[in-house]
């Protein structure tokens, strides 16, 4: 018997290490490292983005968590979920099945809040906590982590979500632009009824989306505007877009919905720009918002081409007086003329927020409830507007102004019917005539030796420079491309698409034997710059 | 989502210009992504102006660009003479298992169409709406030697994704289960032999 005792004792301890195996190794025990990288701060008026893992591909998120399995086990259904207490409930982000050794997984928080968090008047800090738990998971394994942010009021507007010490240049400083759109509400009931008195007693009926007609179109814009005198409104003075890089203090503004404009009576130039996005989105136009140094402005597109007013020259009688509405859209079009040079430039600081385009990737505005009380401010505006506010329809050519009409046939410099639009061409640079039989309206073009800058002329039957413009582009699209531009006066501007690229051009047009002759001067974007000097020399000689 | 990775950081205006993207898959799901650009002359030259000189900025933009993701080992070699460059990153938790214990990497695109290069690696040629066709973007992924039953279908969104299988490369040895079954055989069969031993001397 002692001679077993050995054996029986291994035998024995062989048992016991191979049931204390299932044990060990059946164990979930788990060495999960976290990483998290968070949001400091959430816009309640933004906060459908937040909720939208598509919007903006996806940039705005809550927090990303980075998971890596350390151990030496696979885990499985690996569980992440969190809640903000007091707006989101505890809410499952997402089971990984199986997380082998060394695998690293990744989870992103897109929060959705309730509707009601956009009647959220001042910030606070709140919490998040995280907790990620695996299948056989001990109490002592459950990872928890926390981290605060802030949530500001529903008014706040932050230009830029990169960190002040990130901050490169002014498109680092406009990185939050699209959530612009965020405060255009065409939705929300007082700016419905608001809109809906515009056309009635100051339009006494509008087509302006129906026909796109632009003549149309800014007669509306100039109703919104006399809208905002006849009530008395005033420009809010205050600078609200940031001037200069350094200005960090300026990179977030205290916003008045459009409705608060609207019965509040007053704006500052951002906070009028997204009123009138709002009704001219309401009423069925493609508003835009003009971003400049330390100003904004608005307007719409049509028909390819852009528009816009300055919608402060409300100014208030203790500022410097109040422009017409004829005056502000006026300054409005050189304004943008001036825009469009800048922003062909690449100077990021003039920028454009096409509101639907941007709605079209997910960045929806706040859902506002009506209001008894505000809708009883409206009507009192309305009679404000007495019977003095009504802007008939006009065939007057100049009082629609479209920017162009007023410059297409009297000629922007020809001394005569007969007189041709001429220009200096440059040494060495190549003439053809004719160069695209299949668009007979193109009489010639002259390139530079480097084939950088070309000129081409386009004589086009047409009555007006804006219909001109029109044909040029219809041809430009049976080819595959586009035309953007501004007609100021008989000044052109203009970007031409194709699948080459994007082609600058500035140009003048003139009246001639019964058509309509275009020089336009120009070079691929990106070597504009480069060529500026040839094209302003051109453009400058072309009388 | 991140398949189909859109560098609009490494687009250059112009004429159209031809990217090459290469993503291998790991063992445990993560990616290695390799993009490289040929220009020309005058896209060259404005590349370099904007980011080629200035690294710090094309990491910047990249990780922009891809915000869902963990990115890192950001590595940028240029050829001067040639005027080429190739840019790589690692990117993390690319693949994931779901819950019925299947590998899956999503494309990001509908009804992508992918051609079987071989058993492991599968293509994608496209041009961008984003850039105007002015970009050929060919993409290849790798899959590695352990990932099988490679299939492409599609998610509840209608995008094509990639499932397969793998094994876990890096699974445990039990030990204490090998000491015990080895610690029953030595003590069994030492106790067989002093049993046959004993009962032979008698």
């Amino acid at each position: 018997m002692k001679k077993l005792l050995i054996p029986l004792s291994l035998f024995f301890v062989g048992a016991v290490l191979f049931a204390l195996s299932f044990l060990s190794f059946g164990s979930a025990s788990g060495d999960l490292d976290i990483s998290i990288v968070k949001s400091n701060s959430i816009m309640p008026a933004a906060h459908n983005v937040y909720a939208n893992e598509l919007a903006l591909d996806g940039k705005y998120y809550l927090f990303k968590a980075k998971m890596t399995n350390n151990g030496d086990n696979t885990l499985e259904d690996v569980t992440v979920r969190y809640r903000i207490p007091g707006y989101v409930e505890w809410t499952e982000l997402d089971v990984i099945g199986e997380m082998f050794p060394g695998q690293t997984a990744s989870v992103r928080c897109y929060p959705k809040f309730k509707d009601d968090i956009s009647e959220k008047m001042t910030e606070s800090t709140e919490k998040v906590e995280i907790e990620i738990s695996w299948d056989g998971a001990q109490e002592d394994d459950i990872i928890d982590e926390e981290f605060s942010f802030r949530i500001s009021d529903r008014n706040e507007y932050l230009f830029t979500n990169i960190p002040a010490e990130e901050i490169a240049g002014w498109g680092d400083v406009y990185n939050n632009d699209a959530l612009l759109a965020c405060f255009v509400t065409p939705n929300d009931p007082i700016v419905k009824y608001y809109t809906q008195n515009i056309q009635e007693k100051i339009l006494m009926g509008e087509t302006a989306s129906v026909t796109k007609d632009p003549n149309e179109a800014v007669r509306f814009l100039a109703g919104i505007y006399n809208a905002t005198v006849l009530s008395h409104m005033v420009y809010s003075g205050t600078k609200g877009i940031p001037e200069n890089l350094q200005d960090v203090s300026k990179f977030s503004q205290h916003n008045r919905l459009p409705r608060e404009v609207i019965t509040g009576n007053t704006g500052l130039c951002l906070e009028l720009s997204l009123l009138y996005a709002s009704v001219l989105s309401n009423a069925g136009l493609d508003p835009m918002i003009f971003l400049v140094p330390g100003h904004a402005y608005p307007g719409f597109r049509l028909n390819g081409q852009y528009y816009a007013i300055e919608s402060t020259g409300i100014g208030g009688e203790g500022i410097g007086g109040i422009m017409s509405a004829e005056d502000a859209f006026k300054k409005g079009m050189e304004q943008l003329n001036e825009f469009m040079q800048k922003a062909q430039t690449g100077d990021p600081r003039y920028t454009v927020v096409d509101i639907h385009a941007v709605n079209q990737q997910g960045v929806t505005p706040m859902v506002l409830k009506d209001d008894d009380f505000l809708r009883k401010k409206v009507d009192d505006i309305v009679t404000s507007w007495g019977s003095t506010g009504t802007i008939a329809k006009t065939s007057n050519n100049s009082r629609v102004a479209s920017g162009g009409n007023t410059g297409s046939n009297s000629g922007g410099g020809g001394s005569g019917g007969g007189s041709s639009l001429s220009f200096s061409i440059p040494g060495g640079w190549q003439t053809y005539m004719r160069p695209v039989p299949e668009i007979p309206i193109i009489t010639a073009q002259v390139v530079a030796p480097d084939q950088s800058t070309t000129v081409t002329v386009f004589d086009v039957p047409a009555s007006s420079g804006q219909e001109a413009l029109g044909i040029i582009n219809q041809y430009f699209q049976n080819y595959g491309m586009s035309m953007q531009y501004q007609l100021n006066g008989n000044q052109v501007t203009g970007q031409t698409y194709s699948n080459s690229g994007v082609f600058n051009w500035v140009g003048k047009t003139l009246g001639r034997n019964g058509g309509i002759r275009l020089v336009a001067v120009g070079a691929p974007d990106y070597l504009y710059n480069q060529s500026s000097g040839y094209i302003t020399q051109v453009f400058n000689s072309i009388r | 989502m991140l398949l189909f990775l859109l560098l609009s950081t490494v687009w250059v205006y112009g004429q159209q210009t031809q990217q090459k993207i290469d993503m291998d898959i790991d063992a445990v799901g993560n990616a290695k992504i390799n993009v490289s650009m040929t220009m020309n002359a005058q896209q060259w030259q404005v590349w370099v102006s904007t980011l080629g000189n200035n690294p710090a900025a094309l990491k910047r933009e990249v990780e922009r660009s891809m915000p869902a993701y963990f990115l890192d080992d950001f590595k940028l070699e240029k050829d001067e003479m040639n005027r080429s460059f190739t840019l790589s990153l690692n990117a993390y938790g690319v693949c994931e298992i779901n819950k019925r214990g299947m590998w899956t990497i999503d494309t990001d695109q509908k009804n992508a169409n992918l051609t079987k290069l071989t058993d492991h690696k599968y293509m994608l040629v496209s041009s961008p709406e984003e850039f105007g066709g002015t970009i050929q973007q060919t993409f290849t992924i790798s899959f590695p030697p352990e990932a099988e039953n490679i299939e492409v279908d599609k998610d509840a969104l209608g995008n094509s994704i990639f499932k397969f299988d793998m094994e876990n490369s890096a699974g445990g040895i039990n030990l204490l289960m090998l000491g015990g079954i080895l610690f029953m055989v030595i003590g069994a069969g030492w106790s067989g032999v002093s049993v046959l031993t004993g009962r032979s001397k008698t």
